[in-house]
């Protein structure tokens, strides 16, 4: 999951580049001295070798091995290797003592490890072994252990470098992630305010122009379209209300008018029916509407601290009385405060009708509960009755849906539906569960800030 | 003198009904049909009450009540709305209204709250102790009711339910405004809670009584008052 990750990739890969940048640089310029040092070495003896042969050439072996021995008092040549033996393999002159085991004649010159005379310890050298016409043999070469041991410090720097390097691919990958981010913490900080319902925020433009810039621009863009047809909704939903609403006036009116007028018993209950009738269409547009708003995240603006112990005692307070001479209770269960902010008036009327429900579809007592959460509220109304099938649970939250044709409770089925949209409302949920025996339905309330 | 109440409301319909009823029960009603009349009249003074629908042709209604309240008219305003959502009621409210009904309404309703915007204006607050009606005796103090020296036990919500009552004696009470003003609680639970509590209280207070004191009113709500 996280290797997917853009911003993961892209701290690999800075680390990864990092690390090859470092290592081609410390190594190459290893290799690149090493084989320097090589020639070097090479092209010395091979000098000495040249002047040998000549003074070889010029008088013959004695002359050859007073010129060895003279150079090898000479201070400059004191990195140099000479050795000149007999036919017959006994040394002539020289600072090694024989001839080197496992040198055969080459025109290369080879690697080997060679205790010079004068000295306790094996050091590396480059020598070459030449078979002098009469028989002779001759030796010549370079010292190179001081530039060995000075590589092998390098090679210790080198890693240590490399050690270092990782450490700081590692910081840079995480540097250019945070970087990354913090370039868009502003959109996201501005996509969470306006699903909260801050509306009119938008990113803040920061004087660039680059692919963040753009990104930021185009959620703007797309923020200020979802502003206007969050208002074209709001404009819609008014506009609805207020032209279903006055003519629902006037039918009243003229209902209430004729109530009065009527003295016949017969036409007074048609009228007291049409009456009861034209309220509860009214109460049909005003839940829906209601529902919509909700849903669109309309509302926010009136979110207030609100005492949610004292809320939920009020509203027990109120339904207590027909619940009692039902022969049930209802019954409290709420920490002493508990505040956060919420609407009230949608809270007031989802636990209402959570109530409701449990007064016409349930049994026994009803119990309301506030539970305080790490993220918030939760309210829960459980009764003793029948309850839901878990089947049946997600239609029952569907709107204008009944579950069962023969309930008339006089709803729409816009009771839960009502509930739902008040829990989105505040970021929450309605959850519907088994209270073995009854339903209990839980009202989830999230709190940008945490319940006190 | 009768008292005066200004009506602006641009829905002829609507106008209609409300002036003709509030006619019938002896107000003096003014009417305008847009807010800048509305706005000219209610200027003028001398209104026990002002009901201003909130969408008017011309000058809105939000806008006419905070002219008024401008230019320092303190008539209480009623304010008549489609708009039923809590946040459209609040909102009217704070900007300085004295009662917020949605439509549609009973007229009942509209009767009862002008009648308690204008006893509101009237009566100064006075820090009662003892409320009466007839031989009903609340002693706000005690918390102590009686009826013809019979102490009536009260649960403390039948209590505040009877302060509420006795604090408008003789005036209709809906539903809707017991339950705004004894419970603070703005959603009709459109069952008949309400009328369970009522009927506990007379229970209580008319019970084996020659008079009773506690009336429903028919299609409207609750009266307490010697008048049957």
């Amino acid at each position: 999951m996280i290797s997917r990750s853009t911003t993961f990739r892209f701290a690999a890969l800075v680390f990864f580049l990092q690390v090859v940048a470092a290592a081609i640089l410390l190594f190459g310029v290893g290799a690149l001295l090493r084989s320097q040092s090589r020639t070097d070495a090479v092209d010395l003896a091979e000098a000495s070798r040249a002047d040998l042969l000549t003074a070889h050439a010029r008088g013959g072996t004695s002359a050859l091995a007073e010129e060895i021995t003279a150079r090898m008092n000479r201070p400059a040549e004191r990195s140099a290797v000479l050795f000149l033996a007999d036919s017959q393999g006994r040394a002539l002159a020289g600072n090694l003592s024989r001839v080197p085991l496992g040198l055969a004649e080459s025109r290369s010159y080879t690697l080997m490890h060679l205790i010079p005379i004068g000295q306790e310890a094996p050091e590396a050298m480059f020598v070459r072994l030449t078979a002098l016409p009469g028989g002779g043999r001759l030796v010549t070469g370079t010292v190179v252990e001081s530039e060995r041991q000075l590589f092998a410090q390098m090679e210790r720097a080198t890693l240590v470098a490399v050690g270092l390097s990782i450490l700081f691919a590692g910081f840079a990958a995480f540097a250019s992630t945070r970087l990354i981010l913090n370039r868009l913490q502003a959109t996201i900080k501005t996509l969470d305010r306006v699903r909260e319902g801050d509306l009119a925020r938008r990113v803040p433009g920061d004087g660039t122009s680059d692919a963040f810039a753009l990104l930021a621009d185009q959620v703007n863009r797309t923020l200020d379209r979802v502003e206007a047809l969050n208002a074209q909704l709001k404009l819609a939903t008014d506009a609805l209300a207020h032209d279903l609403k006055s003519p629902l006036t006037r039918l009243q009116f003229a209902l209430d008018n004729l109530s009065h007028i009527v003295d016949e018993p017969g036409a007074q209950s048609a009228v007291d029916q049409a009456i009861s009738e034209s309220g509860r269409l009214l109460a049909i547009v005003d839940t829906s509407l209601s529902i919509t708003r909700a849903e669109a995240g309309l509302g926010k603006e009136s979110f207030r601290p609100v005492d949610l112990s004292g809320l939920l005692a009020n509203l027990v307070d109120i339904y207590a009385p027909m619940i009692e001479d039902d022969g049930r209770a209802i019954v409290l269960d709420a920490p002493s405060t508990v505040t956060m902010p919420v609407h009230r008036q949608l809270i007031e009327q989802a636990v209402g009708n959570l109530v409701d429900n449990a007064i016409k579809y349930g049994a026994g007592a009803i119990t309301v509960t506030l539970f305080v959460r790490d993220d918030g509220a939760a309210i829960q109304v459980t009764d003793e009755g029948p309850g839901i099938p878990e089947q049946q649970r997600a239609k029952a939250l569907a709107r204008f849906s009944r579950l069962d044709q023969a309930r008339r409770g006089g709803g729409a089925g816009l009771g839960l539906s009502l509930v739902q949209a008040v829990a989105h409302l505040h970021g929450g949920s309605l959850e519907l569960n088994e209270c073995s025996p009854g339903l209990g339905a839980t009202l989830i309330l999230a709190s940008p800030n945490k319940a006190s | 003198m009768a008292q005066k109440i200004l009506l602006i409301e641009d829905d002829p319909t609507t106008a209609d009904f409300v002036a003709n009823g509030l006619a019938e029960e002896g107000f003096v009603v003014d009417r305008a049909n847009n807010g800048r009349d509305g706005l000219f009249l209610g200027t003028d003074g001398g209104y026990s009450c002002i009901v201003l629908d909130r969408m008017l042709p011309g000058l809105d209604g939000m806008a006419v009540l905070a002219a008024l309240r401008g230019a320092g008219i303190t008539t209480p305003v009623i304010i008549l709305s489609a708009l039923g959502s809590p946040e459209d009621r609040i909102k009217g409210l704070n900007s300085g209204s004295d009662d917020y009904l949605v439509k549609p309404f009973a007229f009942a309703e509209l009767l009862a709250r002008i009648r308690l915007v204008i006893r509101r204006g009237i009566s100064v607050a006075m820090p009662e102790t003892v409320l009466r009606c007839e031989d009903l005796e609340m002693d706000l103090l005690a918390r102590r009711v009686q009826r013809g020296g019979r102490v009536i036990d009260l649960q403390p919500r039948e209590f505040r339910l009877l302060e509420f009552l006795l604090r408008h004696v003789d005036q209709v009470v809906t539903r809707t405004i017991l339950l705004e003003g004894v419970w603070d609680y703005h959603f009709d639970p459109g069952t008949n809670v309400i009328d369970v509590h009522l009927s506990r209280l007379r229970k209580k207070i008319d019970d084996g009584e020659d008079k009773p004191l506690l009336h429903t009113v028919r299609g409207a709500g609750y009266r307490i008052g010697a008048q049957p």
